[in-house]
């Protein structure tokens, strides 16, 4: 590992779909590296996504229709594929937050002091 | 996965290249950025891009491409190797897709029509006293039954006829050139019921039947063949036996007719008049007019449901009511009524039962040839992957998996397979052309929808097998052996070298068989080639003449003989000429009761054969004339009756009398006088046995229409042909001669079947022989490099060359000895099946067995020559230099 990642934390398994359909959802419309910047952002540098994570994470949601993926260009006036939700996102997104809302509950009642 | 998914995973694998640039250029993009932001570090690229492209589940695609590219470099690498085991496979996959296709065709294709399961023949098990038949048998019906059971036809959906125009082909006429061609009158129904559709014009109708119209439907073939598929033929003139039809349509595709004989050129509906009678007879009354005479056959239609048995019994008393309608309704004491019985359509009807036997037995040495072949392409293959052992074991010491290995091994299997199977399946076009040639039935072999199949089902078993195959090599390699190999221990194993032994003793043992057999057909064959036929067939030319009766009494059509015989006798070159009814050799004879001195001779079979001959038959012939003498000119319709008969007539008849001057008939009223005696001669075909037999005069008989013209040439008879042509163009210039040939090869084509068969079983015979001796030459050759040490050695030590060379010989001896022992019995057994095959030969002929094993002997011996030989020549410093 290298040392400038000891301080943050993995994401953890199963959520990574979630962040990135959250991050989409609120954003509308970013590129891979302002996907992973947006959720190190907003989580207060605390979570980090791995491109080797993100990009085939981005590649099966394709796959699923979730995603639909548009070439355009940045400020800098490069070429970038962006991301947006589609329909089938949307649905998926609040069938992920269900789901996370039931484990974390699910999590805090165990971790809970009696 | 859902349907949208999939839509998306194939427009992936579609326009992949863009997929993965687009990847690319996003990695980039990702990179620079996270190299301008400094805090982040970019992964490893490649890893990501392939784990990004996993996700679309294409990878395996990917994989088996990169292993069919690897695997057909490493097949280019080494040409000698590929094309070696290519042409093995393809020439065992071959043989037996281009056998199977012919079995196909003759036995199991069903009719290319609508339904064809349901389509049966309809035949009946005889028929009632006091009728005659022209055709075969049991399949002709008389026109009281035809118009019978089409009026009423229970557990049948559809009734169709179908009548022969001629015995063999009819006089055609189109333009200016005659010519002929095989023509049906059918019954109006008969495409409607079949389900044929036309591909021009139209097809026939009922009103077509009734009016007798003048109308004619042209097979696809003959219209591709001699009209160059054009449809502006429709309306056209064509005349068939100088009687004018109108072209009105052209059948489907591959539909070639119901007949047994071969495709059929034409149709017309049934026609009525004298002059296009059934089967071309010259009776002046048409068949229409003639209840008592059995000469249409008929097909029908099954209706849903109803199985092919209980339709015939419930057609039965309909066909016997009407079978006896003409005959004062009932049958004579004691006769048993006929009854129907119902035919499948598949396969070809009277050559099924001749060639299904046969052809079973050349299945099964083709298939044994296809053993053969892949056991040696397995051995071929296991050699050269024990060669690259070395090579395995460093692919697995530096972490390739061993199911990598194997996929790369099945990969290769794969396209030697397929390579093999496509060039197997354009052999077996080539030869099922050959064979349909050769067969003389008029028949189409090529390979269809269901030989394919075979053939791809062949394939996939194949495949498999040499997916298996490689296995042990792929499994079994241990990594350390990579650094212990040299040329000595990289191939010892003994395990695997005796296991080739087996398999080649095995592979003699089978090769042995086949030889037997083949051998067994070619004795059968020369015995049918040296038959003596009881005549000279040297410069014999025949072909046939239909006169067209519309314009010809019988004594005109008796002068027009005359005229024809007189012209041709004058012609340079020609030395005789006579005529016949029946063609010598093309199976159809006369066989009639027989009356001596007004009487049914007692003793023997009661029957004579006969036939209506010309004037100075024996002599054209060549058949000697025992005593009496030959007919003659003067044999005329007004003249004394007289007659010829063969020695087996007087021997069975006469008792050994002299026949001369004594009376015999074919019917108790018209009596022949016996005037003179001939020896036995060949009628029907080669292989039949001496009958009696009796020669009419042909002017002292009535109804002569067509006739067989003998022609004995001086010199090459087909020379001939051109001027005889010319010469009955001048005399009637419509007539076309039918079915013109040397009278050599109409005798040879009675035994077509035996012919095709023994050549077939000669040409496998020698494939097995040949496969055989490569799978042994290479054994015998990895042996001897596998053992240059341990000869080297042996040489050093002072063992002359001679020594080695035996120990080579000894080697490829015993695996003979192996292979005859197992063998002998086998082909024993084995050539049982060929009894009735057989002409002339016992199965268990011990001269055949011998000349197999000597052939045998011969191939071990040729193939061992060249690896004892090398091994003779290994030097001694250099083999152990080796080490």
């Amino acid at each position: 590992m290298a040392p400038d990642r000891s301080s943050r934390d993995e994401i953890p398994p199963g959520t990574l779909d979630l962040l990135i359909l959250k991050t989409l959802s609120r954003d509308h419309r970013l590129h891979g590296f302002e996907i992973a910047e947006a959720i190190q952002r907003i989580s207060a540098d605390v979570l980090r996504v791995e491109e080797g994570s993100l990009y085939p994470a981005l590649q099966r949601m394709l796959l699923k229709g979730w995603l639909k993926g548009e070439w355009g260009k940045t400020l800098e006036n490069r070429r970038a594929r962006y991301y947006t939700l589609t329909r089938a996102g949307q649905k998926q997104l609040e069938h992920e937050m269900e789901r996370y809302a039931r484990v974390s509950t699910a999590i805090a009642r165990i971790i809970q002091p009696a | 996965m859902t349907a949208g998914e999939l839509a998306r995973r194939l427009l992936f694998l579609i326009r992949r290249r863009q997929h993965l640039d687009e990847l690319d250029e996003e990695m980039r993009l990702h990179a620079e950025l996270c190299n301008r932001a400094a805090s982040r570090k970019f992964g490893n690229t490649t890893l990501l891009k392939e784990k990004s492209r996993e996700m679309w589940g294409w990878n395996w695609l990917d994989d088996l491409a990169k292993d069919l590219r690897y695997s057909l470099r490493l097949l280019r690498g080494n040409p000698m190797f590929t094309g070696i085991i290519v042409l093995t496979l393809a020439l065992g996959i071959g043989a037996n897709t281009a056998i199977f296709s012919v079995m196909n065709a003759v036995v199991l294709r069903s009719l290319p029509v609508k339904n064809p399961q349901q389509v049966v023949y309809i035949h009946a098990t005889g028929q009632p006293h006091h009728t005659w038949n022209t055709g075969i048998w049991g399949w002709s019906m008389s026109t009281g039954v035809y118009e019978q059971l089409r009026a009423e036809h229970p557990g049948l959906s559809d009734v169709m006829a179908y009548v022969p125009m001629a015995f063999g082909k009819a006089a055609v006429l189109y333009g200016r050139d005659p010519e002929e061609a095989s023509a049906d009158m059918v019954s109006g129904n008969f495409f409607t019921g079949l389900g044929v559709q036309p591909v021009c014009g139209r097809m026939l109708t009922d009103s077509d039947e009734t009016n007798h119209t003048a109308v004619a439907v042209l097979s696809y073939a003959y219209w591709s063949r001699r009209f160059g598929q054009t449809c502006s033929v429709i309306g056209h003139p064509l005349y068939i036996k100088g009687v004018p039809f109108t072209v009105v349509g052209v059948a489907a595709n591959g539909f070639e007719g119901v007949e047994s004989d071969g495709s059929t050129d034409l149709w017309v509906p049934l026609q009525n008049r004298p002059g296009l009678n059934a089967w071309g007879s010259e009776s002046d009354k048409s068949f229409y007019a003639n209840p008592q005479w059995w000469c249409i056959m008929m097909i029908g239609r099954l209706r849903p449901g109803i199985s092919r048995t209980a339709a015939a019994a419930r057609l039965t008393p309909i066909f016997q009511r009407a079978a006896y309608a003409p005959l004062g309704g009932k049958p004579q004491k004691g006769e048993k009524m006929p009854t129907l019985a119902f035919d499948g359509t598949k396969g070809i009807p009277g050559a099924k039962e001749v060639y299904e036997k046969p052809l079973r037995v050349l299945l099964a040495m083709v298939g044994l040839i296809l053993l053969i072949a892949c056991s040696n392409v397995v051995m071929m293959l296991n050699a050269r992957n024990a060669a690259r052992r070395h090579e395995f074991s460093v692919r697995i010491a530096i972490g390739g998996s061993k199911w990598r290995l194997l996929r790369q091994l099945m990969a290769e299997s794969l396209l030697i397979v397929a390579a093999a199977t496509a060039l197997g399946y354009f052999f077996a076009f080539a030869a099922t052309r050959a064979i349909s040639r050769w067969s003389a039935l008029d028949q189409d072999f090529s390979p269809d929808r269901t030989v394919l199949l075979f053939t791809l089902a062949i394939m996939s078993a194949i495949a498999l097998l040499f997916g298996v195959a490689p296995l042990r090599n792929a499994l079994k390699t241990p990594v350390n052996l990579a650094l212990k190999t040299t040329a000595a221990t990289a191939y010892s194993d003994r395990g695997r070298m005796h296991a080739r032994k087996v398999v080649i003793a095995l592979q003699m043992c089978i090769c042995l068989t086949l030889l037997v057999a083949a051998g067994l057909l070619l004795r059968t064959l020369q015995n049918l080639q040296n038959v003596d036929t009881g005549m000279n067939t040297q410069g014999l030319l025949v072909f046939g003449i239909s006169p067209q009766q519309e314009t010809r009494s019988g004594a005109e059509t008796i002068r027009f003989y005359e005229s024809l015989t007189n012209r041709l006798r004058s012609l340079p070159g020609v030395l005789a000429v006579t005529l016949m009814g029946n063609r010598l050799g093309s199976g159809g004879t006369n066989n009639t009761s027989v009356y001596v001195d007004g009487e049914h001779p007692r003793g023997g079979s009661g029957m004579v054969r006969w036939n209506t001959v010309g004037p100075d038959y024996l002599a054209t012939l060549g058949i000697k004339l025992e005593y009496g003498r030959d007919l003659r000119e003067s044999d005329s319709a007004n003249a004394a009756k007289v007659a010829l008969i063969n020695d087996t007539f007087t021997k069975q008849y006469f008792k050994g009398q002299s026949p001369l001057g004594r009376s015999i008939g074919i019917s108790s009223k018209i009596q022949f006088t016996v005037v003179g005696v001939a020896a036995d001669s060949k009628y029907a075909g080669v292989t039949e046995e001496a009958m009696p037999m009796a020669y009419f005069p042909y002017k002292q008989r009535k109804g002569i229409g067509t006739m067989q013209v003998e022609v004995r040439t001086a010199g090459n008879p087909t020379s001939f042909l051109q001027v005889i042509q010319r010469e009955v163009r001048q005399l009637a210039p419509n007539l076309p001669l039918l079915q013109p040939m040397t009278q050599q090869a109409q005798f040879d084509e009675s035994y077509a079947m035996q012919r095709l068969v023994a050549w077939l079983a000669i040409f496998f015979g020698l494939l097995a022989a040949f496969l055989v001796a490569t799978g042994l030459y290479a054994t015998l050759a990895y042996s001897v490099t596998r053992r240059t040490a341990e000869i080297g050695i042996r040489m050093a030590l002072g063992a002359q060359r001679g020594e080695v060379v035996w120990m080579v010989l000894k080697e490829s001896i015993d695996l003979c000895v192996a292979g005859a022992v197992v063998g002998v019995p086998l082909a024993l057994a084995a050539s049982r099946v060929l009894r009735s095959i057989l002409f002339g030969v016992k199965p268990s002929d011990p001269l055949t067995i011998c000349l197999g094993l000597v052939a045998l002997v011969a191939v071990a011996l040729v193939a061992t020559l060249i690896p004892a030989r090398r091994a003779a020549s290994i030097d001694p410093i250099r083999a152990l230099r080796y080490e």
